[in-house]
């Protein structure tokens, strides 16, 4: 029998009849253990909830400082190990916070400033928060993981709050901080002076910063994104190896500037699928038809040919939404005026130093504008040097 | 006081994108948004001293210079050499940026970007 209550986890087991020697003991080995306890973890006072799912303020906090990867593999060791007391999903998103701390880490881990990770748990649940002194910076991952853990975590500006464990929604703040009492009903003598009256600082959480939903950069995109010329070929040099009919054909495209202009005119003057869908294939694939003659210029024609085809896909929803129509129009005539440099500096002015200075630049613009009327974020998923400070 | 930030790209569709990412910023008066499309015409300015800023943006990949030319030329100047340039472009190679650490930009952000990003990196560097 005793064996069977230890297993389910009875803390003590005490036969009958009672001796009162051992019921003392027993006691002063539980409270020996409760104290051990409070002494490893640091108690929360009202005024120290950092967490937003923290409710209940009545518990205890640790908090890692991680200034490199060693030491976010240490907080992942101990949150795994305390992870396992909790049920099995729980396990699961502890394994997933610990990916996501670890991407935020190496995001955002600079000039040796270490970050913290700050638990506040009680004996059922455990609260974590990521926290950076700079605004923090996502990635792609960063934003799949945090739409893995769903309505358990929050990021903010320079935090990132998670919980385990946690079978709620998410609650209101704590209804358990008391009142202030009566001003009048403290002695004179015993009261504070107003600016050091300590006030409650629990704050209600800020909006979660919306999430858009990814489009991964595929690898044919990347690499036109991604090519580098190392040997750069003036407009001059290239002007003189081609041939004469192509540079004819190119120099007819500046009759196209006006067709642009007039084609956004008719989109601005009757907005529908049918009017953004001819600008896609009459302007634009008259374009993409000229630029794909050229061999050194595919990747231009392959992006305008990308964003004709996006503006054919969602002509339907543009043309439904007056802002993002305005935006798109905005966007569509700056990118001809691009197009229109760019033949100037190359064909006419035959001045740029490297024919391909627009290429991946082009073709990131016309990847932006995607992502605009598609409402989604453009990005590489693998992509683990969009931004790095020196 | 609103801090100066410039952003020199040929392409208008690029500084129409940043504009609108730093939107915010701009209307409440955090900073204040000034773009050229030539290098070659904010050098002569800030040569002249008819332009400063306290941080500037710059592609690399540029017709008439190189944004990285750009870059070793206004550092090179005394009156900036301690202002921070953030690179906004589709180079991603070690070697371009081991280049640009070398003259002393302050970091590099690669092409496309996402407005959040951008923000954070201008507040980070800004410290605003």
């Amino acid at each position: 029998m005793e064996r069977n209550m230890n297993r389910i986890g009875v803390s003590a087991y005490i036969r009958k009849p009672i001796e009162k020697e051992v019921i003392r003991f027993k006691l002063e080995s539980f409270a020996s253990l409760i104290q051990g306890h409070e002494r490893h973890y640091k108690t929360l006072t009202p005024k120290e909830a950092i967490n937003p799912f923290n409710t209940d303020i009545r518990h205890f906090k640790t908090t890692f400082s991680i200034p490199d990867a060693e030491g976010m593999m240490d907080f992942g060791i101990w949150i795994l190990s305390r992870s396992q007391n909790f049920r099995e999903s729980t396990c699961a998103k502890a394994d997933t916070l610990v990916e996501l701390f670890y991407e935020l880490m190496r995001r955002n881990c600079r000039n040796g400033e270490p970050l913290e990770i700050i638990i506040e748990e009680s004996f059922e649940e455990m609260f974590v928060t990521f926290r950076c002194e700079q605004p923090l910076i996502l990635s792609p991952r960063i934003t799949v993981l945090t739409h893995e853990l769903g309505d358990e975590c929050i990021v903010q500006a320079k935090e990132v709050h998670a919980r385990l464990g946690m079978q709620e929604e998410f609650v209101s703040p704590p209804q358990n901080i008391p009142s202030a009492p009566d001003k009048a009903a403290i002695p004179e003598s015993f009261r504070l002076p107003e600016s050091e009256v300590p006030q409650p600082c629990f704050k209600t959480p800020e909006e979660p910063v919306p999430i858009k939903e990814i489009r991964v950069i595929d690898s044919d995109e990347h690499a036109i994104l991604r090519r580098s010329f190392t040997d750069k070929t003036t407009a001059a040099d290239y002007i003189r190896d081609i041939g004469g009919d192509v540079l004819d054909e190119i120099l007819d495209l500046a009759g196209l500037d006006t067709e642009w202009g007039e084609s956004l005119g008719k989109i601005q003057d009757s907005p529908s699928a049918e009017t953004i869908t001819d600008f896609a294939n009459t302007t634009l694939g008259a374009y993409v038809h000229a630029i794909n003659g050229l061999f050194e210029f595919t990747a231009l024609a392959y992006a305008l040919s990308a964003l004709s085809g996006a503006l054919r896909e969602n002509a339907r929803r543009i043309a439904d939404d007056p802002a993002m129509l305005k935006k798109l129009l905005l966007f569509l005539e700056h990118l001809g005026h691009d197009l229109s440099s760019w033949r100037g500096h190359l064909f006419e002015q035959q001045d740029a130093q490297d024919i391909h200075y627009l290429d991946s630049s082009f073709f990131s613009s016309c990847m932006q504008i995607e992502g605009i009327i598609t409402d989604k974020q453009i990005a590489a998923e693998d992509d683990d040097n969009d931004m790095e400070f020196f | 006081m609103a801090k100066k930030v410039i952003i020199v790209d040929d392409s208008r569709a690029i500084v129409a994108t940043a504009e609108l990412a730093l939107e915010e910023m701009i209307n409440s008066g955090v900073i204040e948004f000034k773009s050229y499309l030539n290098p070659l015409d904010l050098l002569g300015a800030l040569q002249s001293g008819a332009e400063s800023f306290d941080l500037l943006i710059s592609d690399v990949n540029m017709p008439q210079m190189n944004g990285l030319e750009l870059a070793r030329a206004i550092k090179a100047d005394g009156r900036f050499t301690t202002k921070p340039i953030l690179i906004l472009t589709t180079e991603s190679s070690n070697e371009m940026k081991m280049a640009g650490k070398e003259i002393g930009v302050t970091g590099w952000m690669v092409k496309p970007f996402t407005d959040d990003k951008l923000v954070k990196s201008i507040k980070m560097v800004l410290g605003v």
